[in-house]
Protein backbone atom coordinates (compact mmCIF):
# COMPACT_ATOMS: atom_id res chain seq x y z
CA UNK A 1 0.00 0.00 0.00
CA UNK A 2 1.34 2.97 -1.02
CA UNK A 3 0.81 6.16 1.92
CA UNK A 4 -0.64 9.23 1.08
CA UNK A 5 -1.21 10.62 4.47
CA UNK A 6 -1.01 9.88 8.25
CA UNK A 7 -2.81 11.34 10.69
CA UNK A 8 -2.84 10.35 14.81
CA UNK A 9 -5.58 9.73 16.84
CA UNK A 10 -5.06 10.84 20.21
CA UNK A 11 -7.85 8.69 22.02
CA UNK A 12 -10.40 6.09 20.81
CA UNK A 13 -13.26 8.41 20.04
CA UNK A 14 -11.30 10.45 17.56
CA UNK A 15 -9.61 7.41 15.51
CA UNK A 16 -13.30 6.29 14.94
CA UNK A 17 -14.09 9.78 13.96
CA UNK A 18 -11.06 9.89 11.49
CA UNK A 19 -11.57 6.66 10.31
CA UNK A 20 -15.44 6.93 9.41
CA UNK A 21 -14.31 10.32 7.79
CA UNK A 22 -11.51 8.55 5.70
CA UNK A 23 -13.85 5.39 4.90
CA UNK A 24 -12.34 2.82 2.80
CA UNK A 25 -9.28 5.23 2.50
CA UNK A 26 -8.37 4.86 5.53
CA UNK A 27 -5.80 2.53 7.28
CA UNK A 28 -5.57 1.53 11.16
CA UNK A 29 -2.06 1.08 11.78
CA UNK A 30 -0.09 0.64 14.93
CA UNK A 31 3.20 -1.51 13.92
CA UNK A 32 2.79 -1.21 10.09
CA UNK A 33 5.00 -3.98 9.43
CA UNK A 34 2.80 -5.98 7.49
CA UNK A 35 2.69 -3.21 4.60
CA UNK A 36 5.98 -4.51 3.33
CA UNK A 37 3.48 -7.31 2.03
CA UNK A 38 1.46 -4.99 -0.06
CA UNK A 39 0.75 -3.69 -3.60
CA UNK A 40 2.11 -0.05 -3.96
CA UNK A 41 -1.07 0.78 -6.37
CA UNK A 42 -3.11 0.37 -3.68
CA UNK A 43 -3.08 4.54 -2.39
CA UNK A 44 -4.16 4.62 1.47
CA UNK A 45 -3.97 7.30 4.52
CA UNK A 46 -2.81 5.98 7.67
CA UNK A 47 -4.31 6.16 11.09
CA UNK A 48 -1.66 6.12 14.05
CA UNK A 49 -4.05 3.92 16.38
CA UNK A 50 -1.12 3.70 18.91
CA UNK A 51 -2.95 5.68 21.51
CA UNK A 52 -6.31 5.22 20.71
CA UNK A 53 -6.72 1.07 21.06
CA UNK A 54 -5.71 -0.83 24.36
CA UNK A 55 -2.29 -2.62 24.80
CA UNK A 56 -1.62 -4.95 27.23
CA UNK A 57 -2.50 -8.58 29.03
CA UNK A 58 -5.16 -9.04 31.84
CA UNK A 59 -6.77 -11.75 33.77
CA UNK A 60 -10.40 -11.40 33.15
CA UNK A 61 -12.37 -14.46 34.90
CA UNK A 62 -11.14 -17.76 32.72
CA UNK A 63 -9.53 -15.43 29.75
CA UNK A 64 -6.58 -13.60 29.23
CA UNK A 65 -7.83 -10.16 27.66
CA UNK A 66 -5.13 -8.96 25.34
CA UNK A 67 -5.17 -5.24 23.99
CA UNK A 68 -4.85 -5.35 20.04
CA UNK A 69 -1.59 -2.79 19.95
CA UNK A 70 -0.06 -4.86 22.11
CA UNK A 71 3.10 -6.50 20.75
CA UNK A 72 4.60 -9.76 19.97
CA UNK A 73 7.09 -9.35 21.91
CA UNK A 74 5.05 -8.85 25.20
CA UNK A 75 3.13 -11.74 24.23
CA UNK A 76 7.05 -13.72 24.36
CA UNK A 77 7.97 -12.21 27.46
CA UNK A 78 4.66 -12.48 29.68
CA UNK A 79 4.04 -15.64 31.84
CA UNK A 80 1.06 -16.46 33.93
CA UNK A 81 -1.44 -19.84 34.64
CA UNK A 82 -2.70 -21.00 31.58
CA UNK A 83 -1.38 -18.51 29.22
CA UNK A 84 -0.03 -20.45 26.52
CA UNK A 85 0.88 -17.72 23.50
CA UNK A 86 4.28 -17.04 24.46
CA UNK A 87 5.75 -20.05 22.70
CA UNK A 88 3.51 -18.72 19.50
CA UNK A 89 5.08 -15.56 19.06
CA UNK A 90 8.74 -16.59 20.32
CA UNK A 91 8.56 -18.32 16.40
CA UNK A 92 7.64 -15.56 15.04
CA UNK A 93 9.86 -13.39 12.51
CA UNK A 94 12.73 -11.84 14.97
CA UNK A 95 12.88 -9.89 17.78
CA UNK A 96 12.92 -6.61 15.91
CA UNK A 97 9.89 -7.89 13.82
CA UNK A 98 8.07 -8.97 17.77
CA UNK A 99 9.12 -5.14 18.71
CA UNK A 100 7.03 -3.71 16.44
CA UNK A 101 4.45 -6.21 15.30
CA UNK A 102 1.10 -6.15 17.27
CA UNK A 103 -1.68 -8.99 17.51
CA UNK A 104 -4.45 -6.95 16.32
CA UNK A 105 -2.09 -6.72 13.09
CA UNK A 106 -1.24 -10.03 12.70
CA UNK A 107 -5.18 -11.44 12.88
CA UNK A 108 -6.89 -8.52 11.24
CA UNK A 109 -5.13 -9.14 7.65
CA UNK A 110 -4.69 -12.74 7.81
CA UNK A 111 -1.64 -13.47 5.38
CA UNK A 112 -1.16 -16.94 4.42
CA UNK A 113 1.81 -17.73 6.72
CA UNK A 114 0.01 -15.94 9.81
CA UNK A 115 0.97 -18.05 13.16
CA UNK A 116 -1.99 -16.48 15.65
CA UNK A 117 -4.94 -17.17 13.54
CA UNK A 118 -4.16 -20.76 13.81
CA UNK A 119 -3.54 -20.44 17.49
CA UNK A 120 -6.35 -18.69 18.43
CA UNK A 121 -8.71 -20.93 16.34
CA UNK A 122 -7.23 -24.05 18.28
CA UNK A 123 -7.69 -21.82 22.06
CA UNK A 124 -11.56 -21.07 20.70
CA UNK A 125 -10.53 -17.22 21.46
CA UNK A 126 -12.63 -14.33 20.86
CA UNK A 127 -12.98 -11.27 19.12
CA UNK A 128 -14.06 -8.16 20.17
CA UNK A 129 -14.84 -5.37 17.79
CA UNK A 130 -16.29 -1.94 18.77
CA UNK A 131 -17.55 0.66 16.54
CA UNK A 132 -21.39 2.24 17.33
CA UNK A 133 -22.27 -0.94 19.10
CA UNK A 134 -19.85 -3.97 20.24
CA UNK A 135 -19.77 -7.20 19.22
CA UNK A 136 -17.82 -10.48 20.43
CA UNK A 137 -17.26 -13.20 17.37
CA UNK A 138 -15.61 -16.48 18.29
CA UNK A 139 -12.46 -17.45 16.55
CA UNK A 140 -14.20 -19.60 13.69
CA UNK A 141 -16.91 -16.89 13.11
CA UNK A 142 -13.30 -14.15 12.69
CA UNK A 143 -11.63 -16.48 10.66
CA UNK A 144 -14.20 -17.71 8.27
CA UNK A 145 -12.49 -15.51 5.60
CA UNK A 146 -10.18 -12.53 5.77
CA UNK A 147 -11.25 -10.79 9.04
CA UNK A 148 -11.00 -7.09 7.15
CA UNK A 149 -14.50 -7.97 5.73
CA UNK A 150 -15.91 -7.69 9.43
CA UNK A 151 -14.85 -4.03 10.29
CA UNK A 152 -16.72 -1.10 8.91
CA UNK A 153 -15.00 2.37 9.11
CA UNK A 154 -14.74 3.40 12.17
CA UNK A 155 -14.75 -0.07 13.80
CA UNK A 156 -11.64 -1.35 15.43
CA UNK A 157 -10.71 -4.64 17.11
CA UNK A 158 -10.67 -3.85 20.73
CA UNK A 159 -10.00 -6.82 22.67
CA UNK A 160 -8.23 -10.77 22.04
CA UNK A 161 -9.90 -12.93 24.64
CA UNK A 162 -7.24 -15.78 25.07
CA UNK A 163 -9.17 -18.56 27.48
CA UNK A 164 -6.67 -19.44 30.42
CA UNK A 165 -5.73 -23.28 30.00
CA UNK A 166 -6.65 -25.41 33.47
CA UNK A 167 -6.21 -28.90 34.59
CA UNK A 168 -6.72 -31.59 32.78
CA UNK A 169 -6.27 -29.22 29.17
CA UNK A 170 -3.02 -28.73 27.51
CA UNK A 171 -1.85 -26.71 23.97
CA UNK A 172 0.51 -28.05 21.48
CA UNK A 173 2.26 -26.07 18.41
CA UNK A 174 4.26 -26.66 15.79
CA UNK A 175 5.83 -24.46 13.16
CA UNK A 176 7.85 -25.91 10.30
CA UNK A 177 9.93 -23.09 8.53
CA UNK A 178 13.17 -23.41 6.19
CA UNK A 179 14.99 -20.95 8.83
CA UNK A 180 14.43 -19.74 12.16
CA UNK A 181 12.93 -16.08 11.04
CA UNK A 182 11.40 -17.71 8.13
CA UNK A 183 7.81 -17.65 7.01
CA UNK A 184 6.03 -21.18 8.06
CA UNK A 185 5.64 -23.83 5.70
CA UNK A 186 3.14 -25.44 7.73
CA UNK A 187 1.63 -24.00 11.50
CA UNK A 188 -0.36 -26.51 13.73
CA UNK A 189 -2.19 -25.72 16.92
CA UNK A 190 -3.68 -28.19 19.07
CA UNK A 191 -5.80 -27.85 22.15
CA UNK A 192 -6.56 -30.80 24.11
CA UNK A 193 -8.95 -31.79 27.27
CA UNK A 194 -8.55 -35.09 28.38
CA UNK A 195 -11.43 -37.24 30.36
CA UNK A 196 -9.27 -39.62 32.26
CA UNK A 197 -6.52 -41.77 29.41
CA UNK A 198 -9.47 -39.98 26.75
CA UNK A 199 -9.27 -37.53 24.83
CA UNK A 200 -12.88 -35.26 25.52
CA UNK A 201 -12.18 -32.69 23.41
CA UNK A 202 -9.70 -31.68 20.72
CA UNK A 203 -9.45 -28.49 18.59
CA UNK A 204 -7.02 -28.89 15.59
CA UNK A 205 -5.94 -25.72 13.36
CA UNK A 206 -3.59 -25.93 10.66
CA UNK A 207 -2.37 -22.75 8.81
CA UNK A 208 0.47 -22.01 6.07
CA UNK A 209 0.45 -24.91 3.54
CA UNK A 210 -3.22 -24.65 3.07
CA UNK A 211 -5.36 -22.00 1.54
CA UNK A 212 -6.47 -20.43 4.46
CA UNK A 213 -5.84 -21.03 8.32
CA UNK A 214 -8.57 -23.25 9.54
CA UNK A 215 -9.83 -25.93 11.94
CA UNK A 216 -8.89 -29.32 10.88
CA UNK A 217 -12.16 -31.41 11.91
CA UNK A 218 -11.77 -34.55 10.48
CA UNK A 219 -8.69 -35.17 12.87
CA UNK A 220 -11.08 -33.81 16.04
CA UNK A 221 -13.62 -36.02 15.35
CA UNK A 222 -11.46 -38.97 15.20
CA UNK A 223 -10.03 -38.28 18.67
CA UNK A 224 -13.21 -37.50 20.29
CA UNK A 225 -13.54 -39.87 23.41
CA UNK A 226 -10.78 -42.16 21.83
CA UNK A 227 -8.42 -43.34 24.70
CA UNK A 228 -5.29 -41.06 23.88
CA UNK A 229 -1.63 -42.58 22.83
CA UNK A 230 1.10 -41.70 20.39
CA UNK A 231 -0.26 -44.24 17.58
CA UNK A 232 -4.02 -42.85 18.13
CA UNK A 233 -2.52 -39.11 17.69
CA UNK A 234 -0.96 -40.12 14.33
CA UNK A 235 -3.69 -42.19 12.96
CA UNK A 236 -6.18 -39.41 13.51
CA UNK A 237 -3.65 -36.82 12.17
CA UNK A 238 -3.00 -38.64 9.11
CA UNK A 239 -6.37 -40.02 7.99
CA UNK A 240 -8.19 -36.70 9.10
CA UNK A 241 -6.20 -34.82 6.88
CA UNK A 242 -6.33 -36.83 4.39
CA UNK A 243 -9.23 -35.48 2.09
CA UNK A 244 -7.95 -31.75 3.09
CA UNK A 245 -6.50 -30.07 -0.16
CA UNK A 246 -2.53 -28.32 0.51
CA UNK A 247 -0.70 -26.15 -1.32
CA UNK A 248 2.78 -26.84 -2.38
CA UNK A 249 5.38 -24.23 -3.60
CA UNK A 250 9.22 -23.44 -3.36
CA UNK A 251 10.23 -26.67 -4.12
CA UNK A 252 7.78 -28.70 -2.39
CA UNK A 253 4.90 -30.98 -3.64
CA UNK A 254 1.16 -31.07 -2.37
CA UNK A 255 1.47 -34.20 -1.22
CA UNK A 256 4.72 -33.74 0.70
CA UNK A 257 2.76 -30.84 2.73
CA UNK A 258 0.15 -32.72 3.34
CA UNK A 259 2.46 -35.23 4.97
CA UNK A 260 4.35 -32.50 6.68
CA UNK A 261 1.09 -31.51 8.35
CA UNK A 262 0.22 -35.05 9.28
CA UNK A 263 3.56 -35.23 11.63
CA UNK A 264 3.22 -31.63 13.07
CA UNK A 265 -0.60 -32.25 13.84
CA UNK A 266 0.59 -35.12 15.82
CA UNK A 267 3.42 -34.10 17.15
CA UNK A 268 1.45 -31.11 18.43
CA UNK A 269 -1.14 -33.51 20.30
CA UNK A 270 1.16 -35.12 21.67
CA UNK A 271 2.49 -32.09 22.94
CA UNK A 272 -1.18 -31.02 24.36
CA UNK A 273 -1.69 -33.99 25.70
CA UNK A 274 1.48 -34.54 27.80
CA UNK A 275 0.19 -31.13 29.18
CA UNK A 276 -2.65 -31.92 29.62
CA UNK A 277 -1.75 -35.13 31.84
CA UNK A 278 0.47 -32.45 33.83
CA UNK A 279 3.43 -33.28 32.02
CA UNK A 280 6.44 -30.37 31.25
CA UNK A 281 4.90 -29.31 27.26
CA UNK B 1 2.31 14.18 -1.65
CA UNK B 2 2.48 16.45 0.99
CA UNK B 3 5.27 16.66 3.59
CA UNK B 4 4.54 16.69 7.36
CA UNK B 5 6.07 17.27 10.17
CA UNK B 6 6.78 15.27 13.21
CA UNK B 7 8.87 15.61 16.16
CA UNK B 8 10.33 12.92 18.23
CA UNK B 9 13.46 12.57 20.38
CA UNK B 10 16.88 11.76 18.75
CA UNK B 11 19.94 10.77 20.92
CA UNK B 12 18.44 12.69 23.31
CA UNK B 13 17.69 15.46 22.26
CA UNK B 14 14.02 16.54 20.75
CA UNK B 15 13.94 17.40 17.10
CA UNK B 16 11.02 18.32 14.54
CA UNK B 17 11.42 16.50 11.05
CA UNK B 18 9.96 17.13 7.51
CA UNK B 19 8.71 14.06 6.00
CA UNK B 20 6.85 12.09 3.35
CA UNK B 21 4.20 10.09 4.52
CA UNK B 22 5.47 6.91 3.12
CA UNK B 23 8.88 7.44 4.00
CA UNK B 24 10.87 5.15 6.56
CA UNK B 25 12.46 5.97 9.54
CA UNK B 26 16.06 4.60 8.57
CA UNK B 27 15.81 6.86 4.88
CA UNK B 28 14.68 10.04 7.06
CA UNK B 29 18.13 9.61 10.23
CA UNK B 30 20.46 8.86 7.46
CA UNK B 31 19.07 11.97 5.37
CA UNK B 32 19.85 13.48 8.60
CA UNK B 33 22.75 12.74 9.10
CA UNK B 34 22.38 9.45 11.36
CA UNK B 35 24.10 7.44 8.79
CA UNK B 36 25.46 4.99 11.67
CA UNK B 37 22.09 3.30 10.59
CA UNK B 38 22.89 0.96 8.15
CA UNK B 39 20.61 0.13 4.77
CA UNK B 40 21.42 -3.30 4.25
CA UNK B 41 18.42 -5.39 3.04
CA UNK B 42 15.71 -2.76 2.88
CA UNK B 43 12.54 -5.28 4.23
CA UNK B 44 13.31 -5.86 7.95
CA UNK B 45 15.67 -8.71 7.80
CA UNK B 46 19.02 -8.12 7.85
CA UNK B 47 18.97 -5.92 11.37
CA UNK B 48 21.86 -3.37 10.31
CA UNK B 49 19.56 -0.41 10.55
CA UNK B 50 18.42 -1.19 14.03
CA UNK B 51 17.69 1.29 16.15
CA UNK B 52 16.02 1.28 19.89
CA UNK B 53 12.07 3.17 20.08
CA UNK B 54 11.03 3.35 23.43
CA UNK B 55 13.15 1.03 24.94
CA UNK B 56 12.74 -1.31 22.15
CA UNK B 57 15.01 -2.52 18.85
CA UNK B 58 13.51 -1.78 15.65
CA UNK B 59 14.09 -2.10 11.87
CA UNK B 60 13.90 1.12 11.02
CA UNK B 61 14.42 0.27 7.23
CA UNK B 62 10.81 -0.75 7.23
CA UNK B 63 9.23 1.19 10.19
CA UNK B 64 7.41 4.45 8.87
CA UNK B 65 8.79 7.23 10.31
CA UNK B 66 5.22 9.01 11.27
CA UNK B 67 5.19 6.85 14.03
CA UNK B 68 8.52 7.89 16.03
CA UNK B 69 6.63 10.84 16.47
CA UNK B 70 6.73 11.49 19.85
CA UNK B 71 8.79 8.71 21.00
CA UNK B 72 12.22 8.18 21.98
CA UNK B 73 14.70 6.81 19.28
CA UNK B 74 18.38 5.65 20.21
CA UNK B 75 20.77 5.39 17.25
CA UNK B 76 24.39 3.80 17.27
CA UNK B 77 25.47 7.61 17.13
CA UNK B 78 24.05 7.32 21.26
CA UNK B 79 26.42 4.79 22.17
CA UNK B 80 29.79 6.07 22.18
CA UNK B 81 32.79 6.54 19.62
CA UNK B 82 36.49 5.51 19.41
CA UNK B 83 37.88 7.77 22.06
CA UNK B 84 35.29 6.63 24.73
CA UNK B 85 33.81 3.34 23.28
CA UNK B 86 30.65 1.67 25.31
CA UNK B 87 31.82 -1.28 26.63
CA UNK B 88 29.72 -3.56 24.12
CA UNK B 89 32.03 -1.48 21.40
CA UNK B 90 35.46 -2.59 23.56
CA UNK B 91 33.97 -6.28 24.01
CA UNK B 92 33.56 -6.62 20.33
CA UNK B 93 37.06 -5.58 19.68
CA UNK B 94 38.21 -7.40 22.75
CA UNK B 95 36.63 -10.58 21.25
CA UNK B 96 37.75 -10.03 17.44
CA UNK B 97 34.21 -10.26 16.87
CA UNK B 98 33.91 -7.09 14.16
CA UNK B 99 35.36 -8.30 10.53
CA UNK B 100 33.60 -5.79 7.52
CA UNK B 101 31.72 -4.32 10.35
CA UNK B 102 28.65 -3.22 8.34
CA UNK B 103 26.13 -5.27 10.59
CA UNK B 104 27.79 -4.15 14.23
CA UNK B 105 25.54 -1.11 14.41
CA UNK B 106 22.88 -2.98 14.43
CA UNK B 107 24.02 -5.45 16.82
CA UNK B 108 25.11 -3.15 19.10
CA UNK B 109 21.71 -1.75 19.00
CA UNK B 110 20.36 -4.94 19.28
CA UNK B 111 22.17 -5.60 22.81
CA UNK B 112 22.34 -2.74 24.09
CA UNK B 113 18.11 -2.63 23.97
CA UNK B 114 18.75 -6.59 25.77
CA UNK B 115 21.03 -5.20 28.59
CA UNK B 116 18.24 -2.57 29.32
CA UNK B 117 15.68 -4.72 29.48
CA UNK B 118 17.62 -7.93 31.19
CA UNK B 119 20.39 -7.40 33.59
CA UNK B 120 21.53 -11.04 33.62
CA UNK B 121 20.58 -12.86 30.24
CA UNK B 122 21.35 -16.37 29.72
CA UNK B 123 22.58 -17.66 26.50
CA UNK B 124 19.69 -18.03 25.10
CA UNK B 125 18.01 -14.96 26.13
CA UNK B 126 21.02 -12.95 23.69
CA UNK B 127 20.08 -15.33 20.91
CA UNK B 128 16.26 -15.21 20.94
CA UNK B 129 17.09 -11.18 21.59
CA UNK B 130 19.70 -10.89 18.46
CA UNK B 131 17.81 -13.42 16.24
CA UNK B 132 17.23 -10.43 13.83
CA UNK B 133 20.78 -9.31 13.12
CA UNK B 134 22.96 -11.34 10.71
CA UNK B 135 26.58 -11.31 10.10
CA UNK B 136 27.67 -12.97 7.37
CA UNK B 137 31.20 -12.76 8.29
CA UNK B 138 32.00 -13.88 11.86
CA UNK B 139 29.91 -17.01 12.33
CA UNK B 140 28.20 -15.15 15.42
CA UNK B 141 29.83 -16.89 17.78
CA UNK B 142 32.15 -14.39 18.77
CA UNK B 143 29.78 -11.63 18.91
CA UNK B 144 27.85 -13.74 21.35
CA UNK B 145 30.50 -14.12 23.79
CA UNK B 146 30.99 -10.34 23.64
CA UNK B 147 27.62 -9.56 24.83
CA UNK B 148 28.31 -12.00 27.44
CA UNK B 149 31.23 -11.14 28.46
CA UNK B 150 29.36 -7.00 29.15
CA UNK B 151 26.26 -8.87 30.89
CA UNK B 152 28.62 -11.20 33.11
CA UNK B 153 30.53 -7.68 33.97
CA UNK B 154 26.99 -5.27 34.30
CA UNK B 155 26.26 -8.33 36.42
CA UNK B 156 29.33 -8.37 38.62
Amino acid sequence: MKLTDFRAARNLAEARAILKELGPVGLPMAGGTSLVFTSEKDERVAVDINRAVPAGIARENGSYRVGPTTRLAALQMFRGDGWVLDRVAVRLATQQIRNMSTIGGNISRVFPWADFPVALLALNAAMVIAGDAERTLNADEFFDGQPARLFQPGELLMAVKVPALTAGQGFGYRKQTQTSAGFSLMTAAVFVEADGNAVKTARVAIGAGVPFPGRATGVEDLLKGRKASEAAFREAAGKGLAELKFKGGDGMSEEYIGHLAAVLVGDALNEAWVAAKGGAA
Amino acid sequence: MSRRSITFTINGEKKTFEIEPGEKLAKLLRRKGYVGVKEGCDEGTCGACTVIIDGHAVFSCILHAFLADGRDVRTIESIGDFDNPHPLQAALVEEGAVQCGYCIPGMIMSAEALMQEMSNPTDDDIRTRMDGNLCRCTGYEKIWAAVKKVAQTNKS
